[in-house]
């Protein structure tokens, strides 16, 4: 047996996971708390790409936007993070195999490289280009993957479900 | 039925990519309403500028959410939590409308009907979540 699955296998049989998955309304409840911790992720990251595509805010410099939002982000990257890793242990066994659920692990690793090129290259000079509303396009190119993969993410989100039930 | 079944789902993807759209830049409006973020950009500024992506947001929404009650009105029809999300919808739309037209008259909204309008959605979305569990 793979060790990748036999470690799903042991969170699986964690009292936790147990107690969620026996539970009437635990499930659901964390699912709920986890589809708002994705919409304060995706609804901030999203204005600052729609920032960067030049759709909104365009009178407003990228830093004084995406500065104080990306905080934002992390607090609902936390609370989406915490939920999603208590909805994997409770199923983390039949998980182990959904197709859905590793294109959105995937889809979520290809996002983590995005954000760390998009910081290590063009962001790092925001100062510069920042206050145009026309941003460089190498920062459009990014705004563009982040909103694209993340679509991804959502789509394979809600196919894990479906995928399971069947 | 399988294809209907896929149908339904990709329609529900879309309608939950329209509520990351409204629910970000609501989230955005409410937390500058009660002075947690962007303090150096001005309320009535910030609004205007996302105007745009909340429109687009609750298009997307009605549109991909009248498809997916198409699916069978009658089970939505005797639905509590989708009754109550209908109510809780029209009015956060109204309190929305309110907030737009300060905007309009270039008045500066005030921060008691950004909060509301806010928790009002958060109601529509709990209320949606409720649906599928009823």
């Amino acid at each position: 047996m793979s060790p990748l699955l036999r470690i799903c296998e042991w969170l699986h049989e964690l009292p936790l996971s147990t107690s969620i998955r026996e539970s009437e309304n635990a499930y659901s409840v964390i699912e709920t708390v986890h589809v708002l911790g994705i919409t304060a992720v995706l609804g901030t990251i999203s204005v600052v790409d729609v920032r960067l595509l030049g759709g909104v805010l365009t009178q407003a410099p990228v830093a004084r936007i995406a500065r104080p939002l990306i905080r934002l982000t992390w607090c609902g990257f936390i609370v989406m993070f915490v939920s999603g890793a208590l909805l994997f242990a409770a199923q983390a066994a039949t998980l182990y195999s959904n197709a859905a659920f590793r294109i959105k692990l995937l889809l979520l690793a290809l996002l983590a490289l995005n954000v760390v090129a998009f910081h290590s290259t063009v962001f790092k000079s925001v100062e510069a280009w920042g206050s145009s509303p026309h941003s460089p396009a190498r920062a459009r190119f990014a705004a563009f993957v982040s909103l694209f993969l993340w679509s991804g993410v959502i789509a394979s989100g809600r196919a894990i479900a479906y995928l399971n039930r069947h | 039925m399988q294809g209907a079944t896929w149908a339904f789902a990709s329609v529900e993807v879309v309608h939950l990519l329209g509520l990351a759209l409204l629910g970000g830049a609501v989230l955005i409006l409410g937390l500058r309403a009660v002075g947690v973020i962007l303090p150096d950009q001005p309320l009535g500024v910030l609004a205007r500028g996302l105007v745009a992506l909340l429109s687009a947001g609750l298009v997307t929404l009605i549109a991909s959410g009248v498809l997916l009650v198409a699916d069978g009105p009658l089970r939505y029809y005797a639905n509590a939590a989708f009754r109550l999300k209908m109510a809780l919808l029209l009015a956060a739309i109204l309190s929305g409308l309110h907030v737009y037209r300060a905007l309009q008259r270039g008045s500066q909204p005030t921060r008691v009907a950004i909060v509301i309008s806010a928790l009002l959605w958060l109601g529509v979305g709990l209320a949606g979540r409720a649906i599928g569990l009823l």
